[in-house]
């Protein structure tokens, strides 16, 4: 493409979507992606010691409104997804079936068999949890206002709108919503749940890919923004996959005139007197224009493309202030078939004080004895979610941790499902240190940025600049790390592009 | 034994300079100021014109040490100082010295002083108060070592017509090519020094850096060498006096640091503060501040620090009202007075003095926009016998004084 008018930096899938908008919008949009394949995330890898590992989400769906606007379903997406089940093992061998509707009969008897109270309050709770979802769904449709100046004039119609949608959900649920957000997910589930098992189950949500315990404030927030995401507690796979949803947006990307060249690593984001020129690539070839989007996430971006030395001090500070700090590791298991494992989300989280116990190894650079696990299966593969894994060991490196990360992976599945380890034929895995080497993410933080409470809304990715925008001009930012972000979804993607089609 | 009171907790207690032996001998009047967490000696007499006429006719001898120091060094040293000046430092020369503001991004002063080019890699840089966290902050992506000198190098600042005469004498190499904000390296009493034609009172005048434990061979040797010109051991009131005159402002005195001000009021730009001479817009690159400096040039400043005569026969008249001649301060007054135009206040001054080489009443004001341009006539507030009466004054030019020798 020559003299395109948009840069986007990484065909994750919020550059993809970022690039499809702006393609649909008549923009000429040259999409870099540095590795030999676009999804980011959800495409696999080499890593540096040369195994090759599938990509690091076993399910992901766009918000319904990017499938629909995009026109994903003609490019092939397949739209219909099943309800998942939800199974928690239990300390005492058994284990809890959720599915995550307030009307699935087994479910509830399930529940019932714990208490009878919480079977009772199970379809109030997949309800206000569906609603809450739904209050942060408009909210990550919104692009926040740049506090502390906000400009009425720009952010005052997106927001009244905000508040009127918020309102018409119902005010009393707001509250409800607004608090649940700063609290713990052991608060937060007590508060509906007297049944240990239950309450773990769900805290097992609150907690996933994030650097936080079941005891940590703002694992309310996370419940609610894996659940948004999820679509509830389970991951819902749909037919095709991750993969499937990686070549819709690539096909929605070419069809609207935009070109994506892979192996096209981005080596400098070109600045002069903080406006963009273009980028260089890792090849020396240098692409102007006027517009950059990156979708790496905004350490990397920033104090790596850019560098340090082109941006203002405080915003230099503020961004090194970002909170990465992955813990999260891979274990990926062929098997003979014979696992024993059921269909569904299987979680290791049988109790709340585990949990918080497992997120303790992060304090001190450790990895848990005791992790939490989420499992899924696909035929003979196992995925192994794995946490908590520190990205900066303190007393080891990544190279000499692997085997043991493997092992108690496979021997905490094992305990609770005894014939996992004999099916076992081959075991790869990836840890922190991959996820920054193979795929970029700093610090291995899957999120670009930790979901914490002083990261979220209108302090994401920086305080003061929650528009896509960076003191760089023409350099714009549209990945995980931006409101909206962490985990699949879309929404940065999709809020940069109409950030950039409002000009 | 009583507690020892929080007073005398070494953090409360000002630290001795490296002259502290010589200076604290010296100080009859035992008028001793702060500087920089310093005992610093404001006069050593009871009246100042003794030091005072030292800097215009002679030479004074004044203990500079608590000034912030810094080296700057590595391969990125050039480029931090550029980044957070507004000065081009790919420009400079070694041996070369700049005097220079650095802002905040919104284009407002932090702090003053000077750079010194040591070395293509090596720089030294003053300020007036602690910057590491400042550089720290600028010099991310960077390979350069922020060192902070501050204690472990003295300084003497040695100003007036006879500093030449006398710094050929004590040093081991004449300074006679050392040209005007220029820095050499030299001997003194066989210590090593670094000497750069620099100074805060607008006369010809050296400053001489040199190892701290160095300070009282180089102090003893200076004052043998100066003995017949008149040396004088001189406190920062005269300092203070002469400096005014030479139209040079002083943190927190004349404006406030960006990073103390409460209210964005009170933050001043390179331009207010009369340094549009030292923003270059056109050199390459970031420099923290540039777009709003740009922005400022373009739309102009709405204030600016100029200089402000009182006229005297006006002057006569408001204490003619009250039967006496006009009274002028014995020594250089730091607090706001207001400036009128007319009924309205359009500006203050923030140090005024009596200049006794210009047997004038002198002010460093501060002017709205259009007031500030030279020429215009505004009145100041005069206190008559504890009454508030307006004096006629007109704004000039800086310095007020500026002697030829200074620069030759």
């Amino acid at each position: 493409m020559t003299n395109p008018d948009i840069l986007i930096v990484g065909a994750g899938h919020n550059g993809l979507v970022a690039a499809a908008y702006l393609a649909r919008a008549g923009r000429k949009v040259l999409l870099l992606e540095q590795r030999a394949v676009a999804g980011g995330q959800l495409a696999g890898a080499t890593l540096t010691s040369g195994a090759v590992v599938p990509g690091l989400h076993p399910a992901g769906q766009l918000r319904p409104a990017i499938v629909k606007e995009l026109d994903l379903a003609r490019h092939g997406l397949a739209t219909s997804v099943a309800d998942a089940a939800y199974i928690s093992a239990l300390p005492d061998g058994g284990s809890l079936r959720l599915v995550s509707s307030a009307n699935d009969a087994a479910t509830v008897e399930a529940i019932r068999r714990l208490s009878q109270r919480d079977a009772e309050r199970w379809p109030e709770f997949v309800a206000f949890m569906h609603r809450a979802s739904a209050f942060l769904d408009a909210a990550y449709a919104t692009t926040m206002p740049r506090l502390p100046q906000v400009d009425l004039r720009a952010d005052g119609l997106p927001l009244a709108s905000l508040a009127l949608k918020l309102r018409r959900m119902g005010g009393k649920d707001m509250f409800r919503v607004m608090r649940s957000l700063s609290m713990s997910a052991v608060e937060f589930t007590e508060e509906w749940f007297e049944s240990e098992p239950l309450n773990a189950a769900i805290a097992g949500v609150a907690i996933h890919g994030v650097t936080l315990g079941s005891m940590s404030a703002g694992t309310g927030f996370t419940l609610i923004h894996n659940w948004l995401n999820r679509g509830g507690l389970a991951h819902r796979t749909t037919t095709g996959g991750p993969q499937g949803l990686t070549d819709a947006l690539v096909k929605a990307v070419l069809a609207n005139g935009g070109e994506i060249r892979t192996g096209a690593g981005v080596a400098q984001i070109l600045v002069e007197h903080q406006r963009v020129l273009g980028v260089r690539l890792e090849s020396g070839e240098e692409i102007r224009a006027s517009t950059v989007v990156s979708s790496a996430d905004p350490r990397r971006t920033l104090l790596g493309l850019v560098g340090a030395p082109e941006l203002p001090p405080e915003f230099v500070w503020q961004t090194q202030s970002i909170r990465m700090r992955g813990s999260v590791a891979k274990v990926f298991v062929q098997t003979d078939g014979r696992h024993g494992l059921p269909e569904g989300t299987i979680a290791i989280a049988p109790t709340l004080e585990y949990l918080e116990r497992a997120y303790d190894a992060t304090k001190y650079g450790e990895m848990s004895q005791q992790p939490y696990l989420e499992v899924t299966t696909s035929g003979t593969d196992v995925t192994v979610h794995f946490q908590f894994a520190s990205y900066a060991l303190r007393r080891a490196d990544w190279d000499s941790m692997r085997t043991e990360l493997e092992k108690r992976a496979i021997d905490t599945l094992t305990l609770h499902f005894p014939a996992f380890k004999g099916s076992i034929q081959s075991v790869q895995s990836i840890t922190p240190v991959d996820l920054e080497q193979s795929w970029g993410l700093t610090e291995g933080d899957l999120n670009h940025g930790q979901l914490i409470l002083d990261q979220i809304f209108f302090m994401r990715p920086l305080p003061g600049w929650s528009n896509h925008r960076t003191p760089i001009d023409g350099l714009h930012l549209c990945g995980s790390g931006l409101h909206g972000g962490g985990g699949i979804s879309g929404t940065p993607g999709r809020n940069a592009a109409r950030v950039l089609l409002q000009r | 034994m009583p507690e020892l009171s929080a007073v005398h907790h070494p953090l409360y207690q000002l630290r001795r300079t490296p002259f502290h032996a010589r200076t604290s001998q010296l100080c009859l009047p035992h008028n001793w100021r702060r500087w920089g967490g310093c005992l610093a000696v404001g006069s050593y007499d009871l009246g100042l014109d003794r030091e005072y006429w030292a800097i215009r006719n002679h030479a004074a001898l004044i203990d500079i040490s608590p000034l912030v120091k810094y080296q700057i060094a590595g391969r990125d040293a050039a480029r931090l100082l550029h980044r957070l000046t507004p000065r081009d430092i790919h420009k400079m020369q070694v041996g070369q010295v700049y005097y220079t503001g650095w802002c905040d991004d919104d284009g407002k002063l932090l702090d003053d002083g000077t750079v010194t080019r040591i070395g293509e890699q090596d720089f030294r840089l003053t300020a007036a108060e602690p910057q590491y966290r400042w550089l720290s902050m600028n010099a991310v992506g960077m390979q350069v070592q922020i060192t902070e000198l501050t204690e472990r190098m003295a300084a003497l600042s040695l100003q007036g017509p006879k500093s030449r005469t006398i710094l050929n004498l004590a040093c081991e190499q004449p300074v006679d090519s050392l040209r005007y904000f220029r820095m050499a390296f030299n001997r003194v009493a066989g210590k090593a020094v670094s000497v750069s034609r620099t100074g805060y009172t607008g006369d010809l005048g050296y400053e001489i850096w040199m190892d701290a434990a160095d300070a009282l061979v180089i102090w003893d040797a200076l004052m043998t060498a100066g003995h017949d010109y008149g040396i004088t051991p001189t406190g920062i009131l005269a300092m203070d006096m002469a400096r005014v005159e030479a139209g040079l402002f002083m943190l927190d005195v004349d404006y406030t640091s960006a990073s103390h001000a409460w209210i964005p009021g009170q933050r001043s730009s390179p331009y207010e503060m009369g340094l549009g001479w030292t923003v270059n817009l056109d050199k390459q690159g970031y420099f923290v501040g540039r777009r709003a400096l740009e922005r400022e040039h373009r739309e102009g400043s709405s204030w600016q620090l100029v200089g402000l005569e009182i006229d005297w026969e006006g002057l006569e008249r408001e204490y003619a009202v009250v039967g006496m001649p006009p009274q002028v301060p014995a020594s250089a007054v730091r607090g706001s007075v207001p400036v009128y135009a007319g009924p309205r206040q359009v500006g203050y001054a923030s140090t005024s003095t009596w200049s006794p080489v210009l047997k004038k009443y002198i002010a460093l004001v501060h002017l709205q926009q259009p007031y500030f341009t030279p020429g215009t006539k505004v009145e100041i507030e005069v206190t008559v016998e504890h009454h508030r009466r307006k004096s006629p004054a007109t704004v000039v030019k800086l310095p007020f004084y500026d002697p030829e020798w200074k620069k030759k």
